[in-house]
C-alpha cells in the first residue's frame, strides 16, 4: 500500500504538463495499481480516443455532469449495455468539470500536501460552482485529469463490477446457447449444473466415439489398407525408431496395419515426439489384442501379432501390468495421444492410471 | 457483487462457487494450471470454447466411424465385432 500510495503522489505531482496520452497511461498504471485492471484499459482506452471530446467541455457542460456525480453512475441499470467508451467520455469529462478537490480527497492519504480534504461529493458540488470560472487553467485542467482518474477509482468499484457482471452474463447466455436444454433452466446454479452435465456427457461422448474408431481400426485396416501396407509401415515405423524394428516383417504386419489408419488421420501426431509414436503402437496394440479374443477366427495375424509384440512393449516400458487394465481405459489414453491439445484431461486420467 | 440475486432464493453463493470450481475441474487447461481460481468470466469463456472443441471432436469421430462402418459392412467378422462393441 506504501507504494502504491507513493506512486499516486508521484503521479498528482507529475500531473501538471499532463497530456491525454499521459493520461491515459496514468489511468491505466493507476487501475493497475487499484487492481482493477479491466477499468485501467478501458480508462486508457476511452481516453486515448476521446481527448478533443472531453476538452471542449471544460465549461458549463461539465455541471451537470458533475452533478450527477458517481451517484449518477450506481442509478444505472445492469441492462444498460456498458459501453466502455461512452462511460469513459462521461467520466472524463465530470472530473474536468470538478477539478481537483475530488482528487485530492481521494488521494489524500497519498499526497497531503495537496491540502484539501473533503470527501469526493462535496467536492463535486463546489466544483459545479467553480467549473464555470475553471475553463482556462492549465493546472486545474492537470487535476481534472488526475480526478478523473480518481473519480473513475472512486467509481471503479461499481464500474469494474459491473463490467464483469455484464461479461459474466453474456458468457452465460453463450453458454445457454451452445448446451441444449439450458435456456429452459432459470438460475444460475442450474445453468451451471446443466453445463457442467453437458460437458461431462460431451467428454464421455468423445471417449466412447474414440473407444469404437480404435476398436473399428485394425478390422477395416484388413480390408482397406492391404494395398497401403507397404508404404504405411515404412512411415510407421521410421520416425518412432521402435523396437519392434528389429522384428520380423511378418511380426510387423500388425503394427503397421494398425498404425496406417491412424496416420491418415492424424499426421501430426505421428510425426510429433517419439514417445507418442510408442506410444501410439503401444496402446493401439491393446484393443487389437483384445478384439482378437473372441473372435480369433478372424485376426490370425493379430494374434500371431500380440504375442511378438509384448517383448517391445516391455523394452519400451510399459509394465506388462498395463495388459490388465481395462480396453476402455486403453481406448481412452489412445485418445488423448491424439487429441493431446484439447483432451488433457484424458491424457491425465491415463497417466494416472498407469 | 455486492448482492448476488438468483432466481432461487435458496441458493446461496457458496454453491455457486462450488458449481464453478467444478466446473473448472472439467475443464483441461485450468486443471493444468492447478489449483489457482481463474476469474469467472475467464472460466466461462474456457468453458464455451472447450464445449466447442468437444463438439467439433464429436463431429470428427463420428464422420470418421461412419466412414468407417459404411466401408466395412460386407465385412462379417469385423462387423461383427464393432456391432458387439456398438452394443455394450
Amino acid at each position: 500500500m506504501a507504494r502504491c500510495q507513493g506512486t499516486v503522489g508521484s503521479l498528482c505531482q507529475g500531473l501538471l504538463d499532463l497530456d491525454d496520452d499521459k493520461f491515459g497511461a496514468m489511468c491505466s498504471a493507476f487501475g493497475y495499481l487499484q487492481e482493477w485492471p479491466d477499468l485501467g484499459a478501458m480508462c486508457g482506452a476511452s481516453l486515448g480516443a476521446t481527448p478533443g471530446a472531453v476538452a471542449p467541455s471544460a465549461g458549463d457542460g461539465n455541471d451537470d455532469s458533475s452533478c450527477n456525480g458517481s451517484g449518477g453512475l450506481k442509478k444505472r441499470g445492469p441492462d444498460a449495455c456498458l459501453d466502455a467508451k461512452g462511460d469513459g467520455n462521461d467520466m472524463s469529462k465530470r472530473p474536468r468539470g470538478k477539478q481537483q478537490q475530488q482528487l485530492c480527497g481521494l488521494v489524500e492519504v497519498a499526497a497531503p500536501g495537496k491540502g484539501k480534504q473533503e470527501r469526493p461529493k462535496a467536492g463535486t458540488k463546489k466544483k459545479a460552482e467553480a467549473a464555470s470560472t475553471a475553463a482556462a487553467a492549465g493546472q486545474k485542467t492537470d487535476y481534472i485529469h488526475v480526478r478523473a482518474r480518481r473519480g473513475q477509482a472512486t467509481d471503479s468499484h461499481s464500474l469494474a463490477e459491473r463490467v464483469r457482471r455484464e461479461r459474466i452474463s453474456e458468457r452465460m447466455r453463450y453458454l445457454q446457447e451452445l448446451v441444449p436444454g439450458c435456456s429452459k433452466v432459470t438460475g444460475k446454479a442450474g445453468m451451471l449444473d446443466e453445463i457442467i452435465n453437458y460437458v461431462q456427457s460431451l467428454q464421455k461422448q468423445v471417449e466412447f466415439l474414440s473407444m469404437k474408431i480404435a476398436a473399428s481400426n485394425p478390422v477395416v485396416s484388413f480390408d482397406i489398407v492391404e494395398d497401403l501396407f507397404g508404404r504405411q509401415l515404412k512411415q510407421a515405423c521410421s520416425p518412432a525408431a521402435l523396437p519392434a524394428m528389429a522384428l520380423p516383417a511378418g511380426q510387423l504386419e500388425p503394427t503397421g496395419l494398425q498404425m496406417s489408419p491412424l496416420q491418415q488421420v492424424h499426421p501430426s501426431a505421428a510425426a510429433g515426439s517419439n514417445g507418442f509414436g510408442l506410444d501410439m503402437v503401444v496402446n493401439n496394440l491393446y484393443p487389437s489384442a483384445a478384439a482378437s479374443c473372441p473372435v480369433s477366427a478372424a485376426t490370425p495375424v493379430m494374434a500371431a501379432g500380440g504375442p511378438s509384440i509384448e517383448p517391445c512393449l516391455n523394452v519400451n516400458g510399459a509394465a506388462a501390468a498395463a495388459w490388465d487394465i481395462g480396453s476402455q481405459n486403453l481406448f481412452g489414453g489412445f485418445d488423448a495421444q491424439f487429441q493431446s491439445v484439447e483432451s488433457d484431461c484424458l491424457l491425465d486420467n491415463l497417466k494416472m492410471e498407469m | 457483487m455486492s448482492s448476488r440475486r438468483s432466481s432461487r432464493g435458496n441458493i446461496s453463493e457458496d454453491e455457486i462457487n462450488e458449481l464453478i470450481s467444478k466446473l473448472q475441474a472439467l475443464l483441461p487447461s485450468s486443471r493444468r494450471r492447478g489449483s489457482g481460481q481463474a476469474s469467472t468470466t475467464k472460466l466461462l469463456k474456457e468453458t464455451c470454447s472447450y464445449i466447442k472443441s468437444l463438439h467439433r471432436e464429436v463431429d470428427d469421430l463420428s464422420d470418421r466411424l461412419s466412414d468407417l462402418m459404411s466401408t466395412m459392412d460386407s465385412n462379417s467378422p469385423g462387423a461383427e465385432i464393432i456391432r458387439s462393441i456398438l452394443r455394450s
